[in-house]
């Protein structure tokens, strides 16, 4: 149509390499991200590739002022106009070839942009408030890191469904100017005259690489060194109170279970009831009972000393006293999909083996890395 | 002169350790005859720990020791409902078995319960020490 195809053009290069970078990197750090966000035993990969996702956007948005031609946002800051006279002449068939962004292509750019600036901000939210994690952990209260859930998802959700109309335009874009812009993404040429040429801008481009290697070597470093009976667990955060006569105790048959996972009421009625506790009689005496139960009211779910117990808390009618924790609305919430395959393998066998699946069971922390399910044994 | 004092030290340590233990479980027979019981047997013990209860909830099951330590002292069990290990009872296997007073209480009435339905009496409980002193 418009394509210039006189004899003095040749592959020129378009998109420097830092940009070329950026733009692959950016894809696979989203598409992991969307891949890990669904299971929490991923949490701690779905937060690495937030914070590539990140950190490139940062990167791009200072390259958008200073990079090369062709990656400085002054050079495709198209206006409405611009976009809706390439969208009528695409029908018409007189859209103008861009060597570098159309108008078209760089609104949907900037949209991006926005839109994952927004999902990290409320990603790292989240994780602050919500896990108690990330670099804002300790800073973010609870309720606001419950708060950026909703919009970090939606905004996640709007970003893919951008994706896909940019990949549509891209495809769009090569058939109707009958060239392949994702080879050019790879290559960074594209057809043009010399004097169009943009500087490459190599090294810059390998450090880039290097920084996200490194980085990616440093954060998951704990798995290169776990070995089989010391497993690497990310995200363990500080430590829940203990009590060496409640672990002792209560450790004697079961796992001694977290006063975090149970509301007092029924951590209370459990202890009461210890002369028929779950078909034995305990036969704790007096001092030893008045310790532990000083020790579970004090830290019972009421406390909201993590995840779990804010969540059992907030989750159990105050009518209702369940002396298991698996009768509790949040357990079985988070354990719906759990096949029955797994309950009945020999290494788990009961439900209340938190132990089985769960690495921090006896710290009572339940991160949700700290999630292994045992590999499922053929018969 | 040094070597002679490290075969002394070897000998005593050898010497203590299974009397402090056997002695453990001398003072609680003291303690049972002193609550009444008669001889001890070894073997009266020994049957009781293989015979079958009737289990109050399942009409069609039975209790007995086993059900969670195994028929074998010398191996490793298993709490019944939780799944849990319980190291071996045999003090050969296991040395920490039977040196402190409470913890042997502690497990008596526990499991007595359990299995018997009822508290062990100071006889039964000395008979079951005899048996399994010397395994």
């Amino acid at each position: 149509m418009s394509r210039d195809k006189s004899k003095n053009t040749t592959q020129v290069l378009i998109w420097d390499l830092p940009t070329r970078i950026f733009h692959w990197s950016l894809a696979m750090s989203f598409t992991i991200a969307w891949l890990t966000f669904d299971d929490n035993r991923y949490l701690y990969v779905h937060v690495f590739s937030g914070y590539t996702f990140f950190g490139l956007l940062l990167f791009r948005l200072l390259w958008g002022i200073v990079g090369s031609q062709y990656s400085r946002f002054r050079t495709f800051a198209y206006d409405w106009p611009s976009v809706f006279a390439y969208l009528k002449g695409l029908l018409n068939g007189q859209a103008a070839r861009h060597v570098g962004h159309n108008p078209a292509g760089s609104w949907a750019i900037f949209l991006m942009l926005t839109l994952g600036v927004v999902i990290s901000i409320t990603g790292i939210l989240v994780l602050g408030g919500e896990e108690g994690h990330g670099i804002l952990a300790d800073i973010v209260p609870y309720t606001i890191g419950e708060a950026a859930k909703q919009p970090h998802i939606l905004t996640a959700w709007i970003m893919l469904a951008v994706t896909g109309i940019h990949i549509t335009g891209v495809i769009i874009e090569s058939l109707y100017h009958k060239e392949n812009l994702i080879l050019s993404m790879i290559t960074g040429r594209k057809e043009g005259k010399k004097s169009q040429s943009a500087t490459k801008h190599k090294p810059l481009g390998f450090i880039i690489l290097t920084v996200i290697v490194i980085s990616g070597l440093v954060y998951f470093k704990g798995y290169l060194t776990e070995t089989k009976d010391q497993p690497y667990l990310p995200f363990i955060g500080s430590a829940l109170p203990d009590n060496e006569t409640w672990r002792s105790e209560c450790s004697d048959c079961h796992l001694a279970y977290h006063p975090v996972l149970l509301p007092a009421r029924s951590w209370r009625e459990l202890l009461h009831t210890q002369n028929e506790h779950f078909d034995e009689d305990l036969g704790l005496d007096a001092e030893t009972i008045a310790e532990i139960e000083n020790f579970l009211m004090e830290n019972a779910s009421e406390s909201k000393l993590n995840e779990p117990a804010r969540k059992i808390n907030a989750s159990t009618p105050a009518d209702k006293t369940p002396l298991r924790i698996i009768e509790t609305a949040y357990w079985l919430k988070k354990h719906k999909k759990i096949k029955p395959l797994y309950w009945k393998d020999e290494r788990v066998g009961s439900k209340g083996n938190c132990e089985a699946c769960h690495l921090d069971a006896k710290q009572g922390t339940f991160e949700d890395s700290a999630m292994r399910l045992p590999k499922l044994l053929k018969k | 002169m040094k070597k002679l004092w490290f075969i002394m030290f070897i000998s005593i340590a050898n010497f203590i350790g299974p009397v402090s233990l056997a002695n453990e479980i001398n003072n609680q027979l003291k303690t049972y005859q002193a609550q009444g019981a008669g001889e001890f047997s070894a073997s009266r013990g020994e049957k009781m720990w293989h015979k079958n209860y009737p289990d109050p909830k399942k009409s069609d099951k039975q209790r007995n020791c086993g059900v969670c330590h195994t028929d074998n002292l010398k191996s490793k069990g298993k709490h019944a409902r939780t799944g849990k290990v319980i190291p071996p009872l045999a003090p050969s296997v296991n040395s920490e078995r039977f040196s402190d007073k409470k913890f042997i209480e502690k497990w008596f009435k526990r499991n007595c319960k359990w299995v018997v339905g009822r508290e062990c009496t100071a006889q039964e409980k000395g008979d079951f020490l005899v048996y399994l002193r010397d395994k």
